[in-house]
């Protein structure tokens, strides 16, 4: 379990210089990845909101599509009603969790695989449902047209008010679920993941916590749909596809699922590196798949684990234990 | 009535080619518990080595399916060997290890390729053969039906009547339990996904000459290939083969009647109501010896 | 053996290695000589290549010939043109991030894309940075897109010259069925106007057969279409013209076939038969067609042109090849009109001229009654028909004086298919 932070010199420090960076990054950087940063911004997100749903075990491959039914709500609201940001991202993250909510009473049956596969199909057929209903969703070519709002005579569109506001959205965003993680509910749920029969036994309804994890976590990465949908102007059936649900999944994997930052570090990592093999271009999603492969092989744990690993290899701390990704 | 009789011959010659990949798909499952999430990939392997070998270089048909199994082949048992059996404590690794494979065999089948429109093949069997004015099948396709039929014979063969087949199946429903009786599982699982990976590479063969060949075409499979499995039952090969062919004509009258996209949402939730009601499928009953 | 099209792969593997590649013009440029930079975000990629890739080769062949007889004077400056790619795949992430660099960075002029969702993606930041940008899809222009203009292509609306065409010299032809993708950019704007030029040609429509990208098997679909017995086996804008010819042709269909696109016919040819495939009726010539050696032509030496490409590109000829590159020229006539490359005002200059220049002739700016801005240009329109293995223009069709008539038919199905009109 992690430790709570407490707010020593040290920690405040370092949180003072990482906010310091973080808002002086963009000022270094070209359009292009001003762009890429927004992105980055709002992946660590839908990441983060990720590793929630799987807090109990259970891996899901709906997730993309959650972001999109966020995004898509954004879209329709601000194309039809003409509504802005302010009101359409808790809104599109609402939408996300009425509609998990909905999902959960078919697919929190399954579990496993089962539940893999189920969730899978579940959110190909709302994929699908976007691209026959031309009418409303604008089929394969999706919707386009959604624009970030001028507040305060800042007009959105420039990438620099763009990042801090999604930076501050985000943040405030992880704040919660990092709140929800170390609160009871979070050790629920962690309790049914390592200890299903137990946490059973003692009267916890297993399905309640699942239900609740993967709801607030569909809300969180709905938020974060919007967001994206509002800086980047479109949405198309194509974004949700199963290609990006498997980037989180390696993100997630990659950077470690069992620490809160695990997915931060993987995401933000493993984004740069895909930027430093940009003239591969062909070549990147063999070398992401390479990489991915090494990683599940040698690197079980994920990034997070690596100071640990070394800090054991020195006799200053104990090894990180490798826990399997499901129990059987 | 004569749209209903084609679409019945139709929906049969897809049923044997479902049925070669999802068959595949639920034995690798069955053996070693993985899902294969590059196994569509797998059948792309196989098309594209039909484009590359047949139809620009010139190497006869049957010669080119045999270079095609043959080649997935070793790339499933590789994938076994380097990736399955170290991870075989945990299902989600061998998982997530598939989708690295397929990556790396999109961005092989791009190399080669190249990543433009999609490949066709022309077929080599050219003709029709016409049994009706009305029902009028492409030799292609007619051989399609008589390989597939017969390498899912072939399997069963093997599967019920050979001593491999038996050690196979008990692997299939009890691992430890097959383990004790002195099986072999280490050898069982190179037979398991040497076999899923051959029919695959068959499947590709077969289909090649018939749709657009490109690297991404592994997609569509492997999503047929997950309701086919579902829907016969995790683990059940019988299953496999009669959900293979009851989603084809399915699919396939769907895709007449309604059109195709509402055809693939109707499988997807068929699939999640199959899930709901009846998780082990048409066949996946657990029979203890 | 066949058909190959290792070259056009060849060719596409190297495009995508260079992300953003700058085709330089190979020779010395002349002291005092400026470099107008034009943009092509377009895809090079994927199963949507072969409605760019071509166009940037072609571009390339215009820009080294104008580079190589010395450059062009625009104002009172002599320029090289210079061609910025950048390939999105038709992914709109790819296709915003292309743009913003080629505009931002690379000081882009004028930026040609292919159209569809990938413009209307970048539509917004474009017009709030008045740029200039093109597309072959008419039905991306909006009210509040200005600067958004098409000057060749003008998808779908051209098509109602091959129906108009397939009527006037086959009228025993009755009944026709559209099999097409269900993508509302290409399938279902182009399904609208074939079902608008068949109502206005007396050809009832018995099937409209919509199916989506996953598809594999086209056995069933063009089984229960044909079981309705139509005349007339219409594509639209397919991106499965070889599969569903294919299919066509095992389940022995005798009547006529018209599509948009039949992009690499003789691969067509090679998977069904010579005789199967003559008389199919589109809309996209080759150049060395002659008669495109015609007055009214706006292009300097098809003939040229095509042999130029061929050479260079032997099995990439596509549908764009000449589209963009007319797209160009049409684009510096402008500029030397407007005396200079800045976007602004060679759209005005454009969009003024009450006789736009179009490759075919006969052009005039058009599309209030239906977008919401007269920013495309119609006018004559070759009709193709396969003769002898061979694709050759039979006439030129009138868009505009069709649109004249019956532009209030169109307007009825584009609704009927919940596409945007005004």
């Amino acid at each position: 379990m992690n430790n709570t932070s407490t707010l020593t010199v040290q920690n405040v420090v370092i949180g003072v210089i990482l906010l310091a960076a973080l808002l002086a990054v963009p000022h270094f950087l070209k359009l292009y990845h001003q762009d890429l940063l927004i992105y980055l911004t709002i992946n660590v997100l839908a990441v983060c909101s990720y590793r929630l749903v799987t807090l109990t075990g259970e891996w899901s491959l709906i997730h993309a599509v959650m972001m999109g039914v966020g995004a898509y709500t954004a879209s329709l609201l601000f194309i039809h009603f003409g509504l802005d940001m302010w009101f359409t991202l808790p809104l599109a993250g609402g939408v996300a969790a009425l509609v998990a909510a909905l999902l959960c009473f078919p697919l929190l049956r399954m579990t496993q695989f089962y539940f893999l596969i189920g969730s899978f199909a579940a959110g190909e057929a709302i994929r699908l449902t976007w691209i026959e209903f031309v009418g409303v969703f604008g089929g394969t070519g999706g919707l386009t047209g959604v624009e970030p709002p001028i507040f305060w005579g800042i007009d959105f569109i420039d990438p620099i008010p763009y990042y801090y506001l999604s930076l501050a959205i985000v943040s405030f965003s992880l704040f919660i679920l990092y709140r929800i993680e170390n609160s009871r509910v979070g050790l629920t749920l962690h309790a049914i993941h390592w200890k299903a029969a137990l946490a059973e036994s003692v009267g916890v309804d297993a399905w309640r916590y699942r239900a609740l994890a993967f709801i607030v976590g569909s809300f969180f990465v709905g938020v974060a749909g919007a967001l994206k949908v509002h800086y980047l102007g479109s949405v198309s059936p194509n974004q949700a596809s199963i290609g990006f649900m498997v980037f989180i999944l390696i993100w997630v994997i990659v950077g470690g699922y069992n620490k809160f930052y695990g997915p931060i570090i993987g995401v933000v990592v493993l984004t740069v590196f895909d930027e430093s093999i940009r003239s591969f271009e062909v070549m990147r999603p063999a070398i992401y798949g390479i990489v991915l492969i090494l990683s599940i092989l040698f690197l079980p744990l994920g990034l997070e684990s690596i100071p640990g690993k070394i800090k054991s290899w020195f006799g200053v701390g104990p090894a990180p234990q490798d826990p399997p990704l499901t129990d059987q | 009535m004569e749209l209903f009789l084609l679409s019945i011959v139709n929906g049969l010659i897809q049923g044997g080619f479902f049925a070669l990949f999802a068959v595949g798909l639920v034995l690798i499952f069955g053996v070693m518990g993985v899902v294969n999430f590059a196994h569509g990939e797998l059948v792309m392997v196989g098309a594209f080595t039909i484009w590359l070998l047949h139809a620009q270089y010139g190497l006869s048909y049957i010669p080119a399916i045999m270079v095609a199994i043959v080649l997935v082949t070793v790339i499933g048992l590789l994938m076994e060997r380097f990736l399955f059996r170290p991870t075989r404590a945990d299902p989600l690794a061998g998982l997530i290890c598939s989708i690295g494979v397929l990556f790396i065999l999109q961005v092989v089948a791009t190399l080669i390729g190249g990543d433009g429109p999609s490949k066709q093949v022309p077929p080599p069997y050219q003709g029709t053969l016409v049994l009706f004015e009305f029902l009028r099948i492409p030799y292609q396709r007619v051989f399609s039906l008589i390989i597939s039929v017969s390498a899912l014979g072939s399997l069963w063969f093997f599967l019920t009547r050979s001593k491999f087949g038996w050690a196979l199946r008990a692997v299939a429903q009890d691992r430890e339990a097959a383990a004790l009786q002195g099986i072999n599982t280490n050898r069982i699982s190179i037979i398991a996904i040497g076999v899923g990976a051959a029919l695959a590479g068959l499947a590709g063969g077969l289909v090649a000459p018939l749709t657009n060949i490109n690297p991404h075409m592994g997609h569509n499979v492997i999503i047929t290939a997950f309701i086919v499995t579902i829907v016969g039952g995790v683990g059940s090969l019988s299953g496999a083969v009669l959900a293979a062919v009851l989603y084809a004509m399915f699919h396939t009258f769907m895709t007449v009647y309604f059109g195709g996209t509402v055809a693939t949402i109707c499988g997807l939730i068929l699939m999640v109501v199959v899930l709901i009601v009846k998780p082990t499928g048409l066949m996946g009953v657990r029979i203890s010896e | 053996m066949g058909i190959s099209r290792r070259d056009f792969v060849r060719t596409t593997t190297a495009a995508g290695a260079l992300v953003v590649s700058s085709g330089l013009p190979s020779r010395v440029f002349a002291a005092g000589q400026k470099t107008v930079k034009v943009g092509m975000n377009i895809p090079m990629t994927g199963d949507y290549a072969p409605w760019g890739l071509p166009g940037l080769y072609g571009c390339q062949i215009i820009a080294d010939d104008i580079n190589a007889a010395g450059g062009v004077n625009i104002g009172d400056d002599n320029y090289a043109i210079e061609i910025v790619s950048y390939d999105h795949a038709y992914d709109l992430e790819k296709a915003v991030q292309g743009y913003k660099k080629m505009v931002s960075e690379d000081d882009v002029k004028m930026v040609m894309m292919l159209g569809g969702s990938t413009v209307g993606a970048i539509a917004k930041w474009a017009e709030r940075k008045k740029m200039l940008t093109t597309t072959l899809l008419c039905s991306d222009i909006t009210p509040d897109t200005p600067n958004l203009i098409a000057t060749c292509e003008s998808h779908p609306l051209y098509n109602v010259t091959g129906v108009e065409w397939l009527a006037k010299h086959h009228p025993e032809v009755k009944t026709a069925a559209i099999v097409t993708n269900n993508d509302a950019e290409y399938g279902l704007q182009s399904t609208a106007t074939y079902q608008a030029a068949f109502e206005v040609a007396g050809i009832e429509v018995v099937d409209v057969n919509l199916h989506g990208f996953d598809v594999t098997d086209f056995a069933p679909i063009v089984s229960s279409v044909l079981a309705k017995k139509p005349d007339v086996f219409c594509m639209a804008t397919s991106f499965y013209v070889t599969p569903l010819m294919e299919q066509l042709y095992h389940q022995g269909f005798k009547g006529k076939i018209i599509s948009c696109t039949l992009d690499y016919y003789d691969e067509i040819i090679a998977k069904t038969s010579k005789e199967f495939v003559e008389g199919t009726i589109f809309q996209f010539p080759d150049f060395d067609d002659p008669k495109l050696n015609e007055s009214g032509i706006n292009f300097p030496n098809p003939g040229d042109f095509d042999a130029k490409f061929r050479k260079s590109h032997p099995n990439d000829w596509s549908a764009v090849a000449w589209e963009y590159p007319a797209i160009l020229l049409n684009w510096i006539e402008g500029a030397k009109q407007a005396g200079t490359v800045e976007p602004q005002a060679v759209s005005a200059t454009l969009r003024s001229n009450k006789n736009p220049a179009f490759i075919f002739g006969g052009g005039k700016w058009w599309g209030k009654d239906l977008w919401g801005q007269d920013n495309v240009v119609v006018g004559r329109w070759p009709v193709v028909v396969v003769k002898d293995g061979k694709a050759r223009i039979q006439e030129y069709g009138s868009v505009s004086g069709w649109l004249d008539k019956h532009a209030g038919v169109l307007t009825k199905y584009m609704k009927s298919h919940g596409l945007r009109t005004v």
